[in-house]
C-alpha cells in the first residue's frame, strides 16, 4: 500500500486507518494506565476504611477499559480519519470524571442496576453513532434544519416550563432530569447554520461609521430575545450566559468583525444590571462572592467548605479517597472540582485543567482547519459552550467568579449534562473528519467506498485550499505507519 | 505507604500522558484537512491565559490561604476535616497587661489543647475556644491575630515555602495582651466570694479596663454542651458586668445631679419625713432614715431644705424624686440620651465575634406618668442598667465628663465614646461624691491612704433583697481609676458592695495602678 499516492482527503483502507490512529491507541492505553492507578488508589482508601474486597468493585474500570476499546475500533472501523488528540483528551477526562463519581458513590458497582453505571459507556456509544453518522461532511446536511433548531430549542424550553417541576429554584424535567442541557447543541446548530448562510451580511457594518447590520440581525435578535425570556423565566442564568456568549463568539468567528464584542458587552452590562434587579438569588451569590464572611454559615457556607476541603488538600492532595468530600453541600455536582482539589491537591486540579485546555485548543484547532463555515461555526460554537461551562463552574467553585451553578463538563455528576457532551464531541469529531473531494474533481484511487452521490457540495474555498496544497504532501507519513 | 506510591504513580502517569500527548501531536496532525492558519492562536491564548488567571486565584486560597484570617477562622470554626491543617495551628497566648499567661496552646500527645490557669476567673473576657464549641470572648474576636494569620506573622516566605511542600502548616500564632490586670481580677473574684456579681475597673482617661469579673462564671476549661442547654439557674455563661441588667437605686443619681448641675441647679428642696409623691393615689417616696427610724421605734423629724451636695451624700430619695419630676419626661430622656443609656457599645468588633457591652434599658413612660418619672430618678422603676455601664458614668465624672470607650486589647488606642457632661459640672461632681465617702452614706469605707469618692446603691427588686452597689472613682482630686460593683441580693451598698470596692482601689493603689 502507498499511501503517498494517494489524494488527499480520500477514504482509506481498514489497514490504513490501523496504521493512521496508532497515537490515539497509545494514548488511550495511557489513560486506561492512569485510570487504572487513580481507582487502586479509591479501592486502597477503602479497604484503609475497612470495606471487604467484592470483585464487582472493579466494573468502573473494566466499563471504562471497554468504553475506549469500543471507541477505537469502531473509528477504525470506520475508517475515520479525524481528529485523535481532542478524543484522548476526552477520554482522560471522562476516566477523571467516572472516577470521580465512583469515588462519591454516584457509580454503584455493586448494583447492576443503576443507570449511573452505564451512563459514560452510552454517552460513548452516543457519541460513536453520532460522529459516524454524520462524518464525511454528512454533518453539513444539519444545516438545512436551520428554522427547525430554532423551533425545537424554544419548544424544549417552553415545554419544560410548563410541564417541568422546580426543585433548588430551577426547573427540571421528570426524575430532576434537565433537558435544557439539549439546548447547548441545538442553539448552537441553529447559530451555526444561520451564521454561515448569512455571515456576509451579517459582516457588513457598513463604510465609514460601524454600523450593525440591524435588518439582518432581527431574525437572530428575535430568537434570542425569546430564549432569554424563557431562560430567565426558569432561572437559567448559567445557560443564559453560556449560549449568549456562544452566540457572540460564533459571530465574531463567522463574520470576523471584532465589533460584535463590543455590541455584546454593551449588552452584558444593561442585562446584568437589570438581571441582578430582577433576580434575589443572583444577588445573594454576588454578595457571597465579594464578601463570602458577611454570611459564613449561611449564604457562603458551601464555597467556603469546598474552599476549605482545597486548602486542606493543599500542593498534593490527601490522596484520592481520603478526603471529607461529604462536608460540601453537593459536591459530587457542581462542587466535583472541590474535591479534586481536597483530594489530589493543586497539582490534580492543574492537571485537569491543563487537559481541558488541550482539548479546546484542539476544538479549534479543528475549526481552524475546516473550511466549510458551518463545520467552523460549529466546532467553535461547542467548543465555546464547553469552555464557558467549564471555566463558569471552576471559576465559581473557587471564588474567581459568582457562582452560576452550572456543572463540570464529562466529571460533574449529572446525566444530562453528560450525555450533551458527548454528542457535542460526537459532532466536533465528524466536522475533523473533513468533507470528502467530489468525485468529479478528482479520481480516486484506492478508495473501497465510493463518496455517497447526495454528498453535499463542498465550498468553493474549501476546493481550492485542498488544490493549493495538494503539492505540499506531508513527508512523515511512510515513518508514522512502519510503527 | 501503598497510598503514597500509588498517588505518586498517579501523577507521574498522568504526566507522562501529557507529555505523550505533547509529543504524539506532530503525528496526529489533521492533514486530510486544510493546512491550519493559526486563525485561532489569539483566541486560544486568550482561553489559556484566562485558565492560568483562575489556576492563580485558587492559589491564593489552597496554598497561601493562611494569609486570609477571615478563611483560617472559618475552617477552624466549621471545618470538621481532621486533616486539615488550621487545626494544627498553634494559637498564640493571652496575656495581661504584665504579661501573666491567661490563656495558651499545648500539644499533648499530637493533639493541640487550649488552656486557662486561671479557670472561671477571667472567662468573662478571654471566652473560650473549643473544636467543637467554637469560640467566644477575645478568643473569637481576636482569633486571626491569634492565629498568626495575619500577613507577616510568617517569618520569611522560605517558611512558607516549606509548609507548602511538607504541608506542614503548624505555624505559632502571635500573643494578644490584654489591659486587663490578673492580680486585680482574681481579687475582684475572690471578694465577691461566690455570690452573684460583678465588678468592672477601669481607666478614666484612656478607657482601658483593669477588671471585668462576673460570677459565677464557667471553666473554659471545659466546656461541654451542658453549659449551653441553658439549664443551670445561675446563669454561668452570662457577662453580668457587660450584659446583666440591673436597677441602679441610688447610684443613678449621679446622673441627676449632672442633669441638675447641667441645668444650673443651685437652690435647696424641701424634703420633709413624710415624703414626696406626684399624686395622692401613690404611694409616698420616702428616705432610708424614716424606714430605720420606723423600724426602731422611733420617729425621724426629716431633712428639712436639703442642697444638692448633702442630698447626694445622705442619698436622699425624696429630694431626687422632686428633681426629676421637677425638670419633667423630656429633660430625663435627653440626659439618658446623652449618658448613652439604652445603648449597645461596641468595644472590639470582627467578623468572629463581637465584644459588646450593654448601657441598659430604659422604657419610655408616658407624659402624665409623673410618678413613673420620680421612681426612675431614683434608680428605680422601669429602668435597669449594667455594671460596666455604671463604670463608663463614674468613669466620666473622673474624666471631666468626657467618657472613653472601655478597651480590653492593650494595643488598641484610646478612642472618645462620647461626652456624657461638661467639663464644668463633672468639676462639681466629683467633690460632692467624694462628700458621700467623707460624711455620706459610704463613711464606712473612708480610708486615710486613698481619697475615694463615689456612691452607693441599694437597690429594690422584685426578686427579694435588694442588690448592693458601689459606685465611683479614686483618687478624688485627680482620678485613676473608676469602679462599679454590684453584688446581687447582697443587701445595703455601704455595707456589702463599698467595702469590696475599696478592698480593690487600695491594691491597686499597692499595686501601682494608683499613684
Amino acid at each position: 500500500m502507498s499511501p503517498a499516492r494517494k489524494p488527499r482527503n480520500a477514504p482509506l483502507s481498514l489497514r490504513a486507518t490501523w496504521d493512521l490512529r496508532w497515537p490515539e491507541r497509545q494514548l488511550l492505553l495511557w489513560c486506561l494506565l492512569c485510570m487504572l492507578l487513580g481507582f487502586l488508589m479509591l479501592l486502597v482508601a477503602g479497604y484503609a476504611e475497612g470495606r471487604a474486597f467484592h470483585p464487582l468493585d472493579s466494573l468502573p474500570v473494566v466499563i471504562y477499559a471497554v468504553s475506549l476499546v469500543l471507541m477505537h475500533l469502531t473509528l477504525v472501523a470506520a475508517r475515520f480519519q479525524g481528529d485523535q488528540i481532542l478524543l484522548s483528551s476526552l477520554a482522560f477526562l471522562m476516566g477523571f470524571g467516572m472516577l470521580a463519581q465512583y469515588r462519591m458513590g454516584s457509580l454503584d458497582a455493586a448494583d447492576l442496576t443503576d443507570p449511573g453505571l452505564y451512563l459514560f459507556p452510552a454517552g460513548v456509544l452516543l457519541m460513536l453513532a453520532i460522529c459516524v453518522a454524520l462524518m464525511r461532511g454528512r454533518y453539513e446536511r444539519l444545516a438545512g434544519g436551520l428554522w427547525i433548531w430554532a423551533g425545537a430549542s424554544l419548544a424544549l424550553v417552553a415545554g419544560l416550563l410548563i410541564l417541568g417541576e422546580r426543585y433548588r429554584g430551577a426547573v427540571y424535567g421528570a426524575g430532576l432530569v434537565t433537558p435544557t442541557e439539549l439546548l447547548k447543541v441545538m442553539v448552537v446548530l441553529f447559530l451555526a447554520s444561520f451564521i454561515a448562510r448569512h455571515a456576509k451580511r451579517l459582516g457588513n457594518w457598513g463604510k465609514g461609521l460601524p454600523k450593525p447590520p440591524v435588518r439582518d440581525l432581527m431574525p437572530l435578535a428575535g430568537f434570542w430575545l425569546a430564549l432569554t425570556g424563557l431562560l430567565l423565566v426558569q432561572r437559567d442564568l448559567g445557560m443564559f450566559i453560556i449560549l449568549s456568549l456562544t452566540m457572540l463568539l460564533m459571530l465574531v468567528a463567522g463574520t470576523g468583525r471584532r465589533a460584535y464584542l463590543v455590541l455584546g458587552a454593551l449588552a452584558a452590562t444593561g442585562l446584568g444590571y437589570l438581571v441582578l434587579a430582577l433576580f434575589a438569588h443572583g444577588q445573594n451569590r454576588i454578595k457571597a462572592w465579594l464578601s463570602p464572611f458577611q454570611d459564613p454559615t449561611g449564604n457562603s457556607w458551601q464555597i467556603l467548605q469546598g474552599l476549605s476541603g482545597m486548602y486542606s488538600g493543599g500542593l498534593w492532595g490527601e490522596g484520592f479517597g481520603q478526603g471529607n468530600p461529604e462536608y460540601t453541600p453537593i459536591a459530587q455536582s457542581d462542587f466535583i472540582y472541590a474535591v479534586i482539589g481536597e483530594e489530589l491537591g493543586f497539582v490534580g486540579c492543574s492537571l485537569l485543567v491543563v487537559f481541558f485546555l488541550v482539548f479546546f485548543s484542539r476544538g479549534l484547532g479543528i475549526a481552524d482547519q475546516t473550511r466549510s463555515p458551518f463545520g467552523r461555526l460549529l466546532c467553535v460554537g461547542l467548543t465555546s459552550v464547553l469552555a464557558t461551562q467549564t471555566f463558569l463552574n471552576l471559576g465559581g467553585v473557587t471564588k474567581f467568579i459568582p457562582l452560576t451553578g452550572i456543572t463540570l463538563p464529562f466529571i460533574s455528576h449529572g446525566g444530562s449534562s453528560l450525555i450533551t457532551g458527548f454528542i457535542s464531541l460526537g459532532l466536533m469529531l465528524a466536522v475533523s473528519e473533513g468533507v470528502p473531494p467530489k468525485p468529479r474533481a478528482r479520481p480516486t484511487a484506492a478508495g473501497t467506498k465510493r463518496p455517497k452521490p447526495d454528498a453535499p457540495p463542498s465550498p468553493a474555498s474549501s476546493r481550492r485550499g485542498r488544490g493549493r496544497r495538494s503539492k505540499a504532501r506531508p513527508t512523515e507519513e511512510p515513518e508514522e505507519t512502519s510503527r | 505507604m501503598v497510598r503514597l506510591a500509588l498517588h505518586v504513580a498517579f501523577f507521574l502517569a498522568v504526566f507522562y500522558l501529557l507529555k505523550q500527548l505533547f509529543e504524539l501531536r506532530a503525528f496526529a496532525r489533521l492533514r486530510h484537512l486544510a493546512k491550519p492558519k493559526g486563525g485561532f492562536r489569539v483566541p486560544i491564548l486568550l482561553v489559556t491565559l484566562l485558565f492560568l488567571g483562575l489556576l492563580v486565584h485558587q492559589a491564593t486560597w489552597q496554598l497561601t490561604g493562611v494569609f486570609r484570617p477571615e478563611f483560617v477562622s472559618f475552617m477552624q470554626l466549621h471545618d470538621r476535616r481532621a486533616f486539615n491543617p488550621v487545626h494544627w495551628i498553634r494559637r498564640g497566648r493571652i496575656l495581661d497587661r504584665r504579661g501573666e499567661v491567661l490563656a495558651y496552646s499545648e500539644e499533648i500527645q499530637g493533639q493541640v489543647y487550649r488552656l486557662y490557669p486561671d479557670g472561671p476567673v477571667f472567662a468573662p473576657v478571654v471566652g473560650y475556644s473549643h473544636p467543637r464549641f467554637g469560640s467566644a470572648g477575645m478568643e473569637a474576636v481576636a482569633t486571626a491575630h491569634l492565629n498568626g494569620a495575619a500577613a507577616g506573622s510568617l517569618t520569611s516566605w522560605g517558611e512558607l515555602g516549606r509548609q507548602l511542600v511538607t504541608q506542614d502548616k503548624r505555624s505559632r500564632g502571635q500573643d494578644l495582651v490584654l489591659t486587663l490586670d490578673a492580680e486585680l481580677q482574681r481579687l475582684a473574684v475572690e471578694r465577691l466570694d461566690g455570690r452573684p456579681g460583678a465588678l468592672v475597673l477601669l481607666h478614666p482617661s484612656d478607657g482601658a479596663v483593669r477588671v471585668l469579673a462576673s460570677v459565677p462564671s464557667y471553666d473554659p476549661n471545659r466546656i461541654d454542651s451542658a453549659l449551653f442547654e441553658g439549664l443551670d439557674p445561675a446563669a454561668p455563661l452570662l457577662n453580668r458586668a457587660t450584659q446583666g441588667l440591673y436597677p441602679p437605686g441610688s447610684t443613678f443619681k449621679i446622673a441627676l445631679a449632672a442633669l441638675a448641675l447641667e441645668r444650673g441647679f443651685t437652690g435647696r428642696l424641701d424634703c420633709p419625713a413624710d415624703g414626696f409623691t406626684t399624686s395622692a393615689g401613690y404611694r409616698k417616696i420616702r428616705d432610708h432614715e424614716y424606714y430605720s427610724a420606723r423600724n426602731s421605734g422611733r420617729v425621724w423629724g426629716g431633712h428639712g431644705p436639703l442642697d444638692l451636695t448633702t442630698a447626694l451624700a445622705k442619698s436622699s430619695n425624696v429630694f431626687f424624686a422632686q428633681l426629676g419630676v421637677r425638670y419633667g419626661h423630656d429633660a430625663f430622656y435627653a440626659m439618658a440620651d446623652q449618658l448613652h443609656l439604652d445603648r449597645r457599645i461596641l468595644l472590639h468588633q470582627s467578623p468572629y465575634g463581637n465584644l459588646a457591652l450593654h448601657t441598659g434599658k430604659l422604657r419610655r413612660i408616658a407624659r402624665s406618668d409623673r410618678y413613673g418619672l420620680a421612681q426612675m430618678s431614683i434608680g428605680q422603676g422601669r429602668l435597669l442598667v449594667t455594671p460596666a455601664y455604671m463604670a463608663l458614668v463614674a468613669a466620666a465624672v473622673a474624666n471631666q465628663g468626657l467618657a472613653m470607650r472601655p478597651r480590653l486589647i492593650a494595643q488598641e488606642p484610646p478612642e472618645p465614646l462620647g461626652r456624657f457632661m461638661s467639663a464644668a459640672s463633672a468639676g462639681r461632681l466629683a467633690p460632692m461624691l467624694r462628700k458621700v465617702v467623707t460624711a455620706g452614706t459610704a463613711r464606712g469605707i473612708d480610708d486615710p491612704a486613698l481619697s475615694i469618692a463615689g456612691k452607693t446603691g441599694t437597690a429594690q427588686n422584685p426578686r427579694g433583697a435588694p442588690h448592693s452597689w458601689f459606685v465611683g472613682f479614686a483618687p478624688a482630686e485627680r482620678p485613676q481609676l473608676a469602679v462599679a460593683v454590684l453584688v446581687e441580693q447582697g443587701g445595703y451598698g455601704s455595707a456589702v458592695a463599698a467595702p469590696i470596692a475599696r478592698d480593690l482601689l487600695l491594691q491597686a493603689q499597692a499595686s501601682g495602678l494608683i499613684h
